[in-house]
């Protein structure tokens, strides 16, 4: 039945959706208010915490202080991509099933991926984008060392790449919900999971860490969504091997998350009465 | 709840009163130890900003030995140490489900029941803090293990009364503090951004995320003089030696203390003044 829509009624879908979730934020604007406020306090604080950091040395793990801001500003904005599509309707998904309310989505003709993932649009994270953005273009400019377009053009995909990733992380972590009685809130595990974007990969070079690196680099590769794009694009290394292994690492998540997502549906049994 | 209406059926006094409590405490354990896969996942990841933290503070640390009187062995005691005070401190979902207890009228069990609505959410979430410091305890000692050299521990014996009882205080003020938050349910029909709000302003300024002694000079002192530093910096700069004098350590406790009667108070104020303008919706 999949088969048979085509990718524009899925954008149509998505369109829908968009405009519907805009409405209802609009009815609560105070909330909403709210919630961009918190997003502005979060990046207080990752701001302070950067100028922490830097009060008394000049490179972290190889990262200056434009380029550890350009790397901020990176994971601000993945952040605000993936909370603006995803993370809210992965915390609805878990509900759902504990709920057993997920039946009815499970009967509509449509993907029930694509419907769980997109069903809600967060606008009030929009702005994270658009901030984190701003910020790498500051970190740029401040560090006088413009990326050629050779780097730009990688960086691109590279952080589409990194949000593919996260979403492949995040679906695998709410499908777990399937099987686990979850008493915990999907943001917070989410939150937790998303600590390893947080900073360089650099850092993780100390002998005892290695295994971690390599875990987290192969297996779960967390630590190539932000560090990647931003060594292409602030620190200008060119680095063959590890980009052509986070375009495919971008592939193969979403086909195993994709893959880890319907086998926990087949097991789903609805609860309640 | 057989077990609850068991000690309510008897003649009601003191001791039937911590009969009551106590069975509360065993159900509410016996509930939590049902979530046991979830909570290895939860613990598990938790433990991850530690690592990458840990990591970050030694790549900061590589060309320098001492940042604002902090070496990197005490940065990394710090963040072990704000992970046991928060371990007290913490009470995740105490505010939503007062304020959702509140919207859908729930709380009328508390008001038809002979059940104090304090007392009640104090028995249980000391049994949410028995079963996870308990689970967690065996983690817990490994890592402490593991990283022991990080630990100069102090010589006093005092100070290890004054950490255990600044954590126990911890306890009280975390959960007054949420209770009280949580009233403003009463207020506002929708809270829970607000909560998140605070729990990530309290996530930084309690100094969770780092010593508060590393920020600017003036932005410590400030955060020093606010109730939050007692749920994570307190405790953990008072085993490292970094409050000071014992004089000092007593003068934080007595305030300590005083914050903790404080919330305590507008808790009970607020749940006082609250139910005024209850209207007990739902059915």
């Amino acid at each position: 039945m999949n088969s048979r829509r085509t990718l524009s009624s899925y954008a149509r879908l998505l369109t829908v959706f968009a405009k519907y979730s805009l409405a209802r934020e609009m009815a609560f604007r105070g909330n909403f208010a709210m919630k961009v406020l918190l997003e502005l306090v979060w990046l207080a604080i990752l701001l302070i915490f950067f100028r922490t950091l830097f009060r008394g040395v000049d490179s972290i793990a190889g990262w200056d202080r434009h380029s550890f801001l350009f790397f901020i500003g990176c994971y601000y904005a993945l952040e605000g991509v993936i909370e603006t599509f995803f993370l809210e309707n992965f915390v609805e998904f878990g509900e759902l099933v504990r709920s057993g309310n997920l039946d009815l989505h499970l009967l509509k003709p449509i993907d029930e991926q694509f419907l769980l993932s997109f069903r809600h649009v967060d606008w009030s994270t929009v702005p994270k984008v658009f901030i984190g953005a701003g910020m790498m273009v500051i970190a740029i400019i401040q560090s006088g060392n413009a990326p050629s377009s050779t780097h730009l053009i990688l960086a691109m995909p590279l952080f589409f790449a990194g949000v593919a990733m996260s979403y492949s992380f995040l679906l695998m972590l709410s499908s777990t919900a399937i099987w686990m009685v979850r008493n915990q809130s999907l943001m917070e595990l989410w939150w937790l999971f998303s600590t390893l974007m947080r900073y360089p990969r650099d850092i993780y070079d100390v002998s005892w860490a290695i295994p971690i690196k390599l875990i987290f680099s192969f297996i779960l590769p967390a630590l190539l969504v932000i560090s990647v794009p931003s060594e292409v694009a602030a620190r200008h290394i060119i680095n063959p091997g590890w980009i052509a292994w986070t375009l495919i690492a971008s592939v193969l998540s979403l086909k195993i998350s994709r893959m880890v997502f319907q086998w926990s549906i087949r097991s789903y049994r609805s609860a309640s009465s | 709840m057989s077990i609850i209406n068991e000690s309510l059926s008897k003649s009601p006094g003191i001791s039937i009163a911590l009969v009551k409590y106590a069975n509360i405490f065993k159900a509410s354990l016996i509930e939590r130890l049902a979530y046991r896969a979830d909570f290895l996942l939860g613990t598990f990841l938790r433990l991850l900003p530690l690592l990458t933290t840990i990591l970050l503070w030694k790549a900061v640390y590589s060309s320098k030995d001492e940042i604002s009187g902090y070496s990197f062995r005490q940065v990394v005691a710090y963040l072990l140490l704000v992970h046991v005070s928060r371990m007290f401190s913490s009470m995740p979902g105490l505010a939503s489900g007062v304020a959702r207890d509140i919207r859908d009228g729930n709380l009328k069990r508390y008001l038809i029941q002979p059940l104090d609505l304090m007392a009640y959410l104090l028995a249980y979430r000391m049994a949410h803090k028995v079963a996870y410091i308990v689970t967690s305890l065996p983690l817990y000692s490994v890592i402490f293990f593991l990283m022991g050299s990080f630990f100069d521990l102090p010589t006093d014996p005092r100070i290890y009364g004054a950490y255990v009882l600044a954590l126990f205080l911890g306890f009280l003020i975390g959960f007054a503090f949420e209770l009280s938050l949580g009233m403003l349910g009463f207020w506002f029909l929708e809270i829970s951004s607000f909560l998140y709000l605070v729990n990530t302003v309290n996530f930084f300024v309690s100094g969770h995320f780092l010593p508060l002694d590393l920020l600017d000079p003036w932005v410590a002192a400030t955060l020093k003089l606010l109730p939050m530093q007692y749920m994570a910096y307190f405790p953990a700069a008072l085993f490292l030696g970094k409050i000071g004098s014992w004089d000092s350590i007593l003068l934080g406790i007595s305030i300590e203390i005083c914050w903790c009667l404080f919330f305590f108070l507008l808790a009970r104020f607020s749940y006082r003044v609250g139910l005024r303008r209850y209207g007990a919706y739902g059915g």
